[in-house]
């Protein structure tokens, strides 16, 4: 048996609860590293003994993928929380995997800048986290996703070496973008300990116009008609009936955030104004646009029995709502959708634990058929029960099972919670 | 040799117009834009389709035949160089424009399609490919899918990964795999991400999807003149620190302004030490003021000129300088070499003294041409491949250069890749684990290793032709 108390000190071991469950299966062990060395200590522990680990920061995400097969330690690394370096001038940031958003933001913004991805629960959402799970928020419609601002990571692997990819340079293509590989995989190939990013100046005004429609598909077209319109939006959403926290009635709108100097803001507005004027729909002007993005970003990790996501082209966006409403209703029950109309992904929250399953399983063969995707993002444990989280995931999967056989050949890496059950 | 019954059954595939095996045709094919190595191939083969691709790998996979893919042959690392791989892929007559939707921006573009026809296709359309490396008229898709691509424009808009939504790789082993494609959030490993930048080395890109991108509505282009680099180096952190996220920002050194002036007569002051290409772009609404914030820190830093192009045509004109300044370098010196070393920006100034002293040290000439708001710069070592000395004083110079560069803390290569260059110093960078995790995920893709050989990483080298260049690179 390994003595984890000798190898990260007493403080830090733990007996695994039911909050440490990841969905719903207790590991028997949470350990917090406190440096780079005693990660790569654990990690070859966990080899050794031929156990699994899922690695996680606060724990605020670890309902995302499909429930582990096996889990014996949590391996916690909310205790390296350094942001090693922030290059204002040069605009990068280098930060430890424990690191929250909320701090590393403050540390950015005093320089006017911020990383320009933002996930929900920025104060429990740690960088390691933001890479493995792939989060992203409204800004991604303008700022792109992790993908696009990572440009180095340095990760453990599971023959406990420290594997560097990428540097600190914002443009490098010095051998493979090994980065790429950890982005989304949910730790199934490694530990992320530490990441660079690009980081971008924060515009220092931020507005929103919420755009009244009739419709989702209503509110899709228009969202489609402000993406190509002056405004240069910042980000774009399609909120369905009942997506909009607040806003004009009930209805279905398109909300578009503007961000800038002043005159560009103002100039934005006007645009969006004209375009709401000539579709003969009523606008209204919200002042704290940063606070309305962070409202329906949360949409995501709002109490639900699930948030499923779908992926769909930007102009079936409206279609693919109004199907989910549609399938909720032949169910006798209801979903409440809002979608990023730039990048096209479609998020449903349903209430009922038991209208999950059949839900999924209706939407989701047509939407793979042209191309779409449906995953569970986000589920209490009984909701993901003979359901699959992932869906297909395309004729790379022969790859995929390679790549994970290439760098976690023990299976010691959060096992069974990704893609094809890797 | 190639046994002629494996040409046969190329041929077989492609037809006899796809096949290219006389000695003097080949001749083409033994370098691309990187001529400091030669090595001609055995054959080259040109396949029409994805499924040509796919049969020509299947015919050379059951005989465990290597090979080396080769788009424009604009590359400047010698990514194409066929070492150790008697057959070369050319994606040339894989030229189709397939599906363009104009509604979800996107296109899905052939790898031998030029990068130019993708913006040239879709610009009634208000849109636009971004990534524009200064080979656009002439290099491909597939050829920027391998490298991953950048130009003077990634400062804003990214490099070819961040708009590469989907491809078709050909395997080694011939099968024909698609990853990726128009809708975004596939879930799965990022296998696109990785095959973008691979250098040819997971097999070769058959097609792709690609994201477009709107049009700016409107620019605004400023030259900026200064007395010395450090100064023009300045005005570049100051606008970066002033928050402004310019289109581009590219740096020209004294040497570089005269070649250009010599060649295209636009009035730049020849006795500038730098100038400084700086565009804005977005709606036109808050151009004045970020240009304006711009002429500020550029005062500040004792800016000599400012000059801002009235209209398109001179926009243009102000491009030409920039994009055609390796063309330029023609008068300086019968040959040159290009190399591509990164710095975080703020190390500007120190690589560009580095470099002058580099220079004097070798007794060369070094030109400066670079995208400064990336820290990428581009030194043109300028020779004559008549004097073997001073051949190999431009090795030794190049090679302290990017000693440097990673020293500062910054990389081998921004956008033009490893290739054969600069596989001696991958071990600069990386560590024996680092090296071992990317060797594990290339054998993912290419279990034998048949896929572009001997680039990257370095090995045991196979024995290259080395000899000193007769022409030049056309970038």
């Amino acid at each position: 048996m390994t003595d984890w108390a000798a190898l990260v000190g007493p403080t830090w071991v733990a007996s695994g609860g039911a909050a440490d469950a990841v969905d719903g299966v207790v590991p028997a062990r949470v350990v917090r590293p406190g440096s780079l060395a005693e990660v790569q200590t654990v990690v070859r522990a966990v080899a050794e003994h031929r156990q699994a680990l899922v690695a996680s920061g606060r724990g605020a995400h670890l309902d995302m993928g499909a429930p582990p097969a096996r889990l014996d330690v949590l391996l916690r690394l909310d205790r390296l929380t350094r942001v090693v370096d922030h290059q204002a001038a040069d605009m990068t940031v280098t930060v430890e995997a424990g690191c929250p958003l909320a701090a590393l933001g403050a540390a950015l913004g005093s320089a006017g800048q911020w990383l320009s991805l933002d996930p929900p629960r920025p104060e429990e959402t740690t960088v390691g986290g933001l890479v493995a799970a792939n989060l992203s928020g409204p800004l991604r419609a303008s700022q792109g996703g992790v993908r696009d601002l990572l440009i180095g990571l340095r990760v453990v692997n599971a023959d406990g070496a420290v594997v560097a990819g990428g540097g600190r340079v914002v443009k490098n293509v010095a051998g493979y973008d090994l980065p790429k590989l950890h982005v989304g995989a949910l730790g199934s190939v490694g530990v992320i300990v530490e990441a660079t990013f690009k980081v971008r100046p924060r515009p220092p005004v931020e507005e929103a116009v919420v755009v009244a429609c009739g419709t989702a598909r209503e509110a899709a077209e228009t969202a489609l008609v402000l993406r190509d319109s002056d405004a240069a939006p910042l980000w774009l959403q399609v909120a369905g009936a009942g997506g909009l926290p607040e806003g004009p009635g009930e209805g279905a709108a398109a909300v578009v955030g503007l961000g800038g100097i002043a005159e560009e803001v103002a100039d934005a507005r006007a645009c969006v104004e004209r375009v709401g004027a000539s579709l003969g729909l009523r606008t209204l002007f919200v002042t704290d646009g940063a606070a309305l993005r962070a409202r329906l970003g949360a949409f995501a990790v709002e109490p639900a029995a699930a948030v499923l996501r779908a992926a769909t082209l930007p102009s079936e966006v409206g279609s693919v709502m109004e199907r989910l409403a549609a399938t909720a209703r032949e169910r006798q029950t209801v979903v409440r959708c809002l979608a990023d109309a730039a990048t096209g992904v479609v998020r449903a929250a349903l209430t009922e634990v038991l209208a999950v399953g059949p839900l999924v399983k209706t939407v989701r063969p047509d939407l793979e058929r042209h191309g779409g995707t449906l995953v569970v993002e986000r589920a209490v444990p009984d909701a993901k029960v003979g359901v699959d989280v992932w869906g297909d995931p395309g004729p790379g999967l022969r790859l995929m099972r390679s790549l994970k056989a290439a760098f976690d050949p023990g299976g010691i890496f959060s096992p069974g919670r990704y893609v094809g059950s890797l | 040799m190639l046994p002629a019954s494996l040409v046969a059954r190329l041929r077989a595939v492609v037809g006899a117009d796809g096949i290219v095996d006389r000695p003097e045709a080949l001749l083409v094919y033994e370098c691309d834009g990187y001529t400091l190595e030669r090595a001609a191939p055995e054959v080259v083969v040109l396949p029409r389709t994805p499924a040509e691709v796919s049969a020509v790998l299947r015919v050379l996979a059951a005989d465990h035949v290597s090979f080396v893919p080769r788009g424009a042959g604009t590359g400047l690392s010698g990514g194409t160089l066929p070492i150790g791989a008697p057959v070369m892929i050319g994606t040339s007559r894989l030229g189709r424009i397939e599906t363009i939707d104009v509604r979800n921006h996107r296109i899905v573009a052939q790898a031998g399609v030029v990068n130019q026809w993708v913006t040239n296709a879709v610009r009634a359309h208000g849109l636009c490919y971004a990534p524009d490396p200064s080979s656009q008229p002439a290099c491909s898709i597939g050829g920027n899918i391998a490298e991953n691509s950048g130009g003077p424009h990634t400062l804003k808009y990214g490099v070819t990964t961040n708009h590469v939504l989907g491809v078709e790789l050909a395997l080694p082993s011939g099968e024909l795999v698609t990853l990726g494609g128009a809708v975004e959030d596939r879930p799965g490993y990022d296998l696109v991400g990785l095959v973008v930048g691979a250098e040819g080395t997971f097999g070769i890109v058959t097609r792709a999807t690609l994201r477009l991108v709107r049009v700016p509505a409107a620019h605004r282009t400023l030259l900026a003149v200064f007395d010395s680099v450090d100064a023009a180096s300045e005005a570049v952190s100051g606008i970066i620190a002033a928050g402004i996220v310019p289109a581009a920002l590219e740096m020209m050194d004294r040497l570089i302004v005269q070649a250009v002036e010599a060649a295209f007569k636009v009035g730049l002051p020849t006795d500038a030490g730098a100038v400084l290409l700086i565009e804005i772009d977005g709606p036109a609404a808050g151009l004045d003021a970020h240009a304006a914030r711009a002429t500020a820190v550029c005062r500040t830093a004792g800016v000599r000129e400012i000059r801002v192009a009235r209209d398109e045509a001179e926009r243009a004109a102000l491009w030409k300088c920039r994009k055609r300044a390796f063309g330029a370098v023609g008068r300086l010196a019968p040959n040159y070499c290009t190399q591509d070393g990164v710095v975080p920006r703020t190390r500007v100034p120190e690589i560009v003294r580095h470099i002058a002293a580099v220079a004097a040290r070798h007794r060369l000439r070094i030109a400066n041409v670079f995208h400064a708001g990336d820290g990428n710069i581009h030194p043109i070592l300028l020779f004559d491949e008549r004097d073997r000395d001073e051949v190999a004083r431009v090795r030794a110079a190049g090679r302290e250069i990017l000693e440097t560069c990673v020293a500062l803390g910054g990389s081998l290569t921004g956008e033009h890749g490893i290739g054969v260059e600069k596989v001696a110093e991958m071990p600069l960078l990386f560590g024996p684990d680092d090296l071992v995790a990317m060797t594990r995920l290339r054998a993912v893709f290419d279990p034998e290793g048949r896929a572009n050989p001997h680039k990257i990483f370095p090995d045991a080298k196979v024995c290259v032709e080395t000899r000193v260049p007769r022409r030049q690179a056309a970038v």
